[in-house]
């Protein structure tokens, strides 16, 4: 009923109203982080923009409105489908951004690609869906990646960083060869960066003791644990997205391991990891996004007014925010919202975001630059989350080693 | 290593045989498959970490608090939800994943998909046999000895217990003996969901808290009672050590075979249910009429 | 012309006569003719999914509601369609309207297989072992992720039929053969055997019934239909993932197995037409939307407390009384019965009518 009185008003308010608006659909799992994450950046994008008198098509000025779709990607792929298709022919939504379970994300891309609307990932980093648009260009070209880096990328990430912090590693273990314990999860996304690791560690002067893939939603890791420290590594070299990084980094702190954690840990990256961990999770470090230091002019703003509306900080999904920025330039550009006129524009955009800054390849896969798109890394020190690298970058603060 | 697989699988066959005896006590006694069995776990478990962060209660006052509100609201459940269509079983396997389900995503809106966690009640490790196991752990296994204990005495050693053996046994003659079957089965309900509970209160603090953490713990308890027998309680005990050696042995033999152990653990389940159907210790039953 | 007036005397006189089986009519043709008067693409994929759905209900109801044998990891079935016929797809490069067949045939394998394994299982052994298949399913998939795509599945998968009125039709069809012809199958003396192997299997055995061999037919064939289904969702959405052989889904169908009334095949079918709309539309009002699994709960709970054995059933009931004598199902507003004549009580007791219940 509400809803019928609603549409009424507005169907009667509408000729009245000043312009058409801008519909952008925010898909994600709402009922989750990553899904709250690609509202509460859109909104802020959205209420900057429209503040600011909305977006300039050709002379007249649009205001933005977000359309909300809860795919429930990660409960059912089915249900991500469908939502998609309803914002496209019922909510005629003109751009979409979101997305973060690979699975569904590669089977909305097509659903996207259909209907040509243009569809700007913020969550999955599958190759796969950047591969698409290298193969079959024409079919795919509307789809852009705006994060993370691509899976594969995360590896050079990661050598960068282990390059940065190695030396410290060797004067705190007090060893030319410091000994690393692999775990990663048992994974596609893994599986190149593993044997990267495998390839690479040792021609850096790291010996790789061994590698342990457990469960992505292993609850508990003690017998990989047991096995690592009996082995004598130095470092855990974690790979992992699923709530096995809690356990980790909480059982690691209970045995009062001497080792260090670090790599990726994506319950690493949100604040409520400290609590998840019960506290013990000390030391651990993992890749990641948003944090209050100069990645741009945009990020340290970005993140307070995040903290400061939502109450904790942004992860890597709020960058639905340079998302629909990127919409806006490329519209203000041409002065159109035809796709096709806007693929080749976001194509050549260099475009300076909140999380970085972002240009593409020809897989419309955001280019890998230190201190452009890779994002930043970030240490758990007594309860607060710190950045740590690139090292160059204003805000940053030193890694610290367990005392031995 | 062989002495981290004796400790490892001991401690987790603990929690299993907490969750599997409840289980298959409810199957044995009111012959109900409860699908939510775990579902009650995972409530257990919001509930101490609700009193514990929230509210500031201190450990033992905050596990019985949250022990007692799962079990009085298991008994709701039962009489309001289970008791109308006990006749119909399959609609009672339906309600109880229903009630799963009601459940799960209770907890999803009110905490969201956010992985908690319970800080430990006892922190610190000791060193046993040259494996450094925290004290947690020790509480999980000390508990789970414990309450078997007072499992085994309560059934063997009480009337209301010699009660639930004989309606087990044979249903139609202990009502004909003058045994309230309903009431038998309502207690028996408390019992099993109280010990499923108190296995939450204790195991939380080494998993994390989701909506989802019953699914998991569901499908490794099925498997034990299968095992073991539905109905047997020496069974479930001796199902949830199997199980959770077999889990050990292949996450310490192989490393990078990790994610395997619950597949080899249904693999068991399968290979011993094709030499023996009714379980290790099941009693084939009779065509029931 | 003659077919014509015998599909005509046949529609009078065996369909129109009872309520249930107009409203199967109506519905029939309601379906294959939507799309001429309504073209909304999102309503189409709803209903492609509801149909792509209510095969793989119905597959399970053969299973379980005939032959006894409740199957708690029907999903297995349906992934090894999707999977076998997207690595078929993909490795072979042969058109769906091929591998679908190939799926299907994977599927039954599997179903055989498990049917094998389950012969010397009952009850809720056989229930909580079934349970087990998928997992361990899950398991090698994602220990071989080479061949399987790991947690991503396959995909870029080929649409079998370009267009969303073109796939709803190919659902639509595919469904209401495969219903029809599992029904046909369940109503005929394949169907009779299969109750008496539910009821009293030594008694059938004691007949000279060789049960290991029906039931095995029954696992094969419903895994078939079932991969099937899996085979043509997975060319729709063009991914096969592992999301497939989710315990979820398992749990899912049992439920609308259960809700539509078992031993029915058509129960299912109704259960799912209503129910997964009914959770799609719910999931699309933003303010409860994430509460969408919820309702369906309470709502399945609800449905459960008044008709236990199923809503099918008991809307049958209403609609259609039994006749004393024949024991043929006349319609409600029908003083006589339309085959013996005999009077038709227009309130029939509880007692009375439980026995003879079909």
């Amino acid at each position: 009923m509400q809803r019928l009185t609603l549409a009424i008003i507005l169907a009667l308010a509408a000729p009245l109203a000043f312009a058409q608006t801008i519909k952008i659909a925010v898909l994600g799992p709402m009922a989750f982080v990553q899904g709250e994450n690609h509202w509460a950046g859109a909104e802020m994008a959205r209420d900057e923009i429209n503040k600011a008198g909305g977006i300039n098509v050709g002379g007249k000025r649009r205001q933005v409105e977000l359309v909300r779709a809860d795919t429930n990607e990660i409960q059912s792929v089915p249900d991500a489908t469908n939502a998609i298709e309803r914002v496209i022919t019922r909510d005629k939504v003109d751009f979409l951004i979101g997305g973060f379970r690979s699975e569904a994300v590669l089977a909305m891309q097509e659903v996207a690609m259909d209907y040509k609307k243009i569809f700007l990932g913020c969550g999955a980093a599958d190759a796969k869906l950047g591969e698409n648009v290298e193969k079959n260009y024409d079919r795919y070209k509307y789809w852009f990646r705006v994060t993370p880096t691509k899976a594969p990328d995360l590896f050079r990430t990661l050598m960068a960083v282990l390059g940065e912090i190695g030396q410290q590693v060797r004067t705190s273990t007090k060893t030319e060869t410091p000994k690393i314990a692999i775990v990663a999860e048992k994974a596609v996304w893994t599986e190149p960066i593993v044997k990267g690791l495998q390839a690479t560690l040792p021609k850096m002067k790291m010996e790789v003791i061994g590698t342990w893939q457990p469960s992505a939603v292993a609850t508990d890791v003690t017998a990989e644990l047991s096995a690592i420290e009996r082995a004598g590594a130095d470092i855990v070299f974690t790979l992992l997205s699923g709530p096995v990084g809690i356990s980790l980094g909480r059982q690691m702190g209970e045995r009062g391991m001497k080792a260090v954690a670090f790599g990726i840990n994506v319950e690493g990256q949100k604040d409520e990891f400290w609590q998840a961990s019960a506290g013990k999770a000390n030391y651990v470090s993992t890749l990641d996004t948003f944090s209050e230091v100069e990645m741009t002019p945009k990020t340290i703003p970005f993140v307070r007014a995040f903290k400061q509306r939502y109450g904790k900080a942004p992860t890597y999904n709020a960058a639905t925010y340079d998302a629909i920025m990127i919409l806006k330039t490329a519209i203000e550009k041409t002065g159109s919202m035809d796709a096709d006129k806007l693929v080749p524009v976001i194509e050549k955009l260099e475009h300076v975001g909140a999380a970085g800054t972002d240009t593409w390849d020809k897989r419309h896969d955001l280019v890998w630059a230190i201190g452009k798109t890779t994002g930043i890394a970030v240490q758990w020190q007594d309860g607060k989350k710190v950045p740590f690298w690139p090292p160059q970058v204003k805000g940053m603060q030193p890694y610290k080693m367990p005392a031995r | 290593m062989l002495q981290d697989i004796l400790v490892t699988g001991l401690v987790n066959g603990g929690v299993y045989a907490l969750l599997a005896i409840g289980f298959s006590l409810i199957f044995g006694v009111a012959r109900i498959v409860n699908i939510a069995h775990t579902a009650f776990y995972m409530l257990a478990a919001y509930c101490f970490y609700t009193l514990l962060t929230r509210f500031n209660v201190g450990f033992t006052l905050a596990g019985v608090m949250a022990v007692a509100a799962v079990t009085l609201l298991s008994l709701l459940c039962y009489r309001l939800v289970i008791e109308p269509v006990r006749e119909h079983e399959s609609a009672v396997l339906i309600a109880t994943i229903a009630l799963g389900l009601i459940f799960q995503e209770l907890m999803l809106y009110s905490y969201g998909g956010h992985f908690l966690g319970v800080p430990s009640t006892i922190d610190g490790v000791v060193r046993v046999l040259g494996v450094s196991i925290p004290y947690q752990r020790l509480l999980i296994l000390v508990v789970a000895a414990i309450m078997l204990l007072a499992t085994w005495m309560f059934l063997y050693h009480t009337r209301i217990g010699l009660a639930i053996r004989a309606t087990a046994n044979d249903l139609e003659v202990a009502n004909l003996m003058g045994m309230n079957v309903h009431r038998v089965a309502m207690v028996t309900v408390g019992f099993s969901v109280g010990l499923a509970a108190i296995a939450g209160v204790v195991a939380t603090p080494v998993t994390s808290v989701h909506p989802h953490m019953w699914l998991d713990p569901l499908v490794t308890m099925l498997a034990i009672v299968v095992l073991g027998g539905l109905g047997s309680l020496k069974g479930s005990v001796l199902g949830a050590l199997i199980i959770a050696y077999v889990e050990a042995i292949t996450v310490f033999t192989l490393p990078e075979g990790a994610h395997l152990k619950g597949v080899a653990a249904l693999g068991i389940m399968v290979a011993v249910l094709l030499a023996r159907p009714e379980g290790l210790f099941g009693v084939a039953f009779e065509e029931e009429r | 012309m003659y077919l014509l007036r015998r599909a005509w005397s046949e529609i009078r006189n065996e369909v129109l006569v009872l309520p249930s089986r107009t409203l199967v009519l109506l519905w029939a043709a309601g379906l294959l003719l939507l799309p001429l008067v309504y073209d909304d693409a999102y309503v189409l994929r709803i209903l492609t999914m509801t149909c792509l759905f209510a095969i793989f209900a119905a597959s399970w109801d053969l299973l379980a509601g005939y032959t006894g044998q409740v199957n708690f990891g029907h999903a297995l079935f349906f992934g090894a369609g999707a999977y076998g016929s997207a690595l078929a797809s993909l490795k072979l490069g042969v058109s769906p309207w091929f591998t679908v067949w190939l799926g299907a045939a994977l599927a039954a394998l599997f179903g055989y297989l498990s049917g094998f394994l389950c012969l010397r299982l009952r009850g809720s052994y056989l229930s909580l072992a079934t349970l087990a298949f998928p997992l361990i399913g899950l398991g090698l998939l994602f220990a071989f992720p080479d061949f399987s795509g790991g947690e991503l599945g396959v995909s870029g998968l080929q649409r079998m039929i370009t267009g969303p009125t073109a796939n709803y039709y190919v659902a639509c069809v595919s469904m209401l053969v495969v219903v029809f012809g599992l029904w046909a199958l369940a109503d005929s003396r394949f169907g009779i055997v299969l109750h008496a192997i539910r009821d009293d299997e030594v008694a059938a055995r004691a007949s000279g019934i060789n049960t290991p061999r029906y039931k095995l037919a029954v696992f094969t064939l419903s895994a078939a239909a079932a991969g099937f289904s899996g085979a043509l969702l997975a060319h729709y959405l063009r991914v096969a993932g592992p999301s497939t052989l989710e315990v979820a889904l398992s749990f899912q169908v049992v439920i609308w197995g259960i809700f539509g009334g078992v031993a029915t095949i058509y129960g299912p079918v109704v259960a799912v037409f209503i129910l997964y709309p009914l959770t799609e539309w719910l999931g699309s009002f933003k303010q409860f939307g994430e509460l969408r699994l919820l309702i369906f709960a309470v709502i399945v709970l609800l449905v459960l407390l008044f008709m236990p054995r199923g809503l099918t059933p008991w809307v049958r009931d209403k609609m259609e009384t039994q006749c004393p004598r024949c024991k043929q199902r006349n319609s409600f507003f029908k003083k006589i019965c339309r085959l013996c004549g005999a009077p038709l009580q227009s309130k029939v007791t509880r007692a009375e009518r439980l026995v003879g219940h079909q």
